[in-house]
């Protein structure tokens, strides 16, 4: 869990959300405004602080501005990077690699997962397979992926799919393992045949465990992909990173950063709102 | 013999347990020698101290574990699992998380594959009979816990079960609510003369509820007396509980659960094998 904590978003539950909803029922449309501007002002100020400081420091000389330049100089390379379609090409080569990895290990590594968790045999026969491989770290894997699938597409997407297999597959087994035996006996009381238990009563409530497992996937999918694409690729993120470095292209290389951190971002938020879609029953989390 | 709905006869339960996190496992026996007969359409309550195997015998009655020994018949037929011919509800509610109240009460109907508009309408009705109709679309969550219990009692209803098997069905209520549900309860079995077992704390609950009255004693966990309760009891009247012979019954079976009660304090922090999970409500990952 520690590392769905540090992964990015914090897990903030969704109640601050709709205040647009009210807009019709309270009487000054601008207080709704303002009070949704400090709600977000709230939330937002420490990182607002630190783009300032992005943007003063190189300017005020307290940084090498060659090395950091201003956040302004980066997005003005962001913007000659769309207009050339260098952007473009590079963000679709990663993000279809990653989605492509992603989606796979989604697909195949869950109903994997559901199978292991819940038959004790399968589970004890992959049990000491799955300890040695998840303790490979993927990145230590990467020269074997490019020896054996060259540096083409399919070593990149292979990658991302290793790399999310892992937290998919250890959160969906831990989530068929935690059910409570209670819902199970319950189910079983009314009748319901294996697969009805199957599909009523244990996928719904392993669900919020695989969710997590779902994010933490998503996580491995960018950085194993940038990695992956700053050692052998001719397009991508993590590729036009490591060439504008080399180019002493730094303002480029910046944006390209900042591109992998909206990525990031974008990822996050989506997953996010299908996990609060799916898991709307449950009871909010956090200290209240 | 043939004639009783649920017949259980020497009926033993053994569990392993350890008495330290990693010492020797033993068997202990939570079940011992438990004979009965149960009639059709009766309602029979069962009464006996903490630990002593009455949530241990409910789920052999319902197919949820089997006996390690001796038999359980079900219509002169032995127990092979759980069906639809009996419901349960459980002591700790067992209610679907991700399902609001009027779709948990849907549940049995949709295992037996009702139709949807069927289903809703009845899931509706059994809502309305425990009194929640304006909460229909809540997830347990937001129930209290004796909404909770009411749920799970409209749930097991729903499906039309023989045999209804209830686990201290009452005992997270007001005493209010308890004896509308109690009258409820009672109304119900007299209109679809199900055979009805019914698990209690309550020396009361139990007499006003019980055609007999079981009597379970702990370490083993065996039944011991089974106490007839007159029919005018049964009434479901509010003046029952005033009546000489309610009195008289009540000090009865008080008197022979108290010695029970008695050892089973003295012994429980040194011998229980297991502390009192049965309490606790369940905890949802
Ligand atoms: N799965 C299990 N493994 C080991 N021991 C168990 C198990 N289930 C029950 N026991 C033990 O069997 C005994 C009977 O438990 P049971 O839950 O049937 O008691 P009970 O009569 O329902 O008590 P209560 O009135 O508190 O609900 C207890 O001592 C308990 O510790
Ligand atoms: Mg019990």
């Amino acid at each position: 869990m520690d590392s769905l904590e540090t992964s990015g978003l914090p897990l903030i539950p969704r109640r601050s959300r709709p205040l647009s909803r009210y807009a019709g029922l309270k009487p000054g449309t601008t207080t709704v405004l303002q009070r949704w501007l400090a709600g977000w002002l709230r939330r937002s100020w420490l990182v607002l602080v630190l783009l300032s400081l992005w943007e003063i420091a190189p300017q005020a000389g307290w940084i090498d501005s060659t090395f950091l330049p201003p956040l302004s100089d980066v997005l003005a390379a962001g913007w000659g990077l769309a207009l050339n379609g260098q952007l473009y090409d590079n963000v679709t080569a990663s993000l279809f690699r990653m989605l492509s990895g992603f989606a796979i290990a989604v697909v195949l590594i869950i109903p994997l997962g559901l199978a292991i968790g819940r038959y004790a045999r399968l589970g004890e026969a992959c049990n000491q397979l799955i300890e040695v491989l998840r303790n490979t770290a993927p990145l230590a894997l990467l020269p074997v992926f490019i020896l054996l699938l060259g540096i083409g597409e399919v070593a990149k997407v292979t990658m991302v799919f290793y790399s999310c297999a892992w937290p998919l597959l250890l959160n969906t087994i831990a989530a068929v393992k935690q059910v409570d035996p209670l819902l199970i006996k319950s189910g079983r009381t009314m009748g319901a045949t294996p697969v009805q238990l199957f599909t009523r009563v244990i996928l719904p409530a392993a669900s919020p465990t695989i969710f997590v497992g779902i994010r933490l996937a998503s996580a491995s999918a960018v950085l194993v992909l940038v990695a992956s694409e700053m050692v052998g690729a001719k397009a991508g993120l993590g590729y036009m990173i490591i060439y504008d470095q080399y180019s002493f292209l730094i303002p480029q290389m910046y944006f390209g950063i900042l591109a992998i951190t909206a990525i990031g971002l974008l990822l996050n938020y989506t997953l996010e709102a299908i996990e609060g879609r799916a898991t709307r029953w449950k009871a909010p989390q956090g200290n209240v | 013999m043939s004639t009783a709905k649920i017949s259980l006869r020497q009926v033993r339960k053994e569990f392993v347990v350890r008495d330290e996190g990693n010492g020797p496992a033993r068997r202990f026996v939570a079940l011992d020698d438990a004979t009965l007969d149960v009639r059709p359409g009766e309602f029979l309550t069962l009464v006996g101290p903490s630990g002593c195997g009455k949530s241990t015998l409910l789920d052999l009655l319902g197919g949820l574990t089997m006996p390690t020994s001796g038999q359980i018949l079900l219509d002169g037929r032995p127990v092979t699992g759980p069906a639809r011919d009996r419901g349960v509800v459980f002591q700790q509610y067992a209610l679907f998380p991700w399902r609001t109240a009027l779709q948990n009460i849907a549940f049995g109907l949709e295992i037996a594959r009702v139709r949807a508009s069927e289903r809703t309408e009845k899931a509706r009705h059994y809502l309305e009979l425990v009194g929640l109709s304006a909460f229909a679309n809540r997830y347990p969550h937001e129930l209290s816990g004796g909404m909770k219990q009411r749920v799970a009692i409209a749930r097991s209803l729903a499906y039309d079960p023989d045999v209804l098997l209830m686990d201290e069905p009452f005992a997270a209520l007001d005493a209010q609510t308890r004896e509308t549900l109690q009258i409820e309860l009672l109304r119900i079995w007299r209109a679809t003369a199900k055979t009805i077992i019914f698990i209690t704390h309550g020396i009361d609950e139990a007499v006003v509820l019980g055609q007999r009255v079981a009597i379970m004693t702990a370490r083993p966990g065996r039944i011991g007396r089974v106490v007839d309760i007159p029919e005018e009891l049964n009434s479901g009247s509010d003046d029952v509980r005033s009546l000489p012979l309610f009195g008289r019954l009540r000090h009865e079976i008080w008197t022979l659960l108290r010695e029970d009660v008695w050892e089973t304090q003295n012994q429980s922090v040194a011998a229980d094998p297991v502390p009192d999970r049965s309490r606790k409500e369940p905890v949802h990952g």
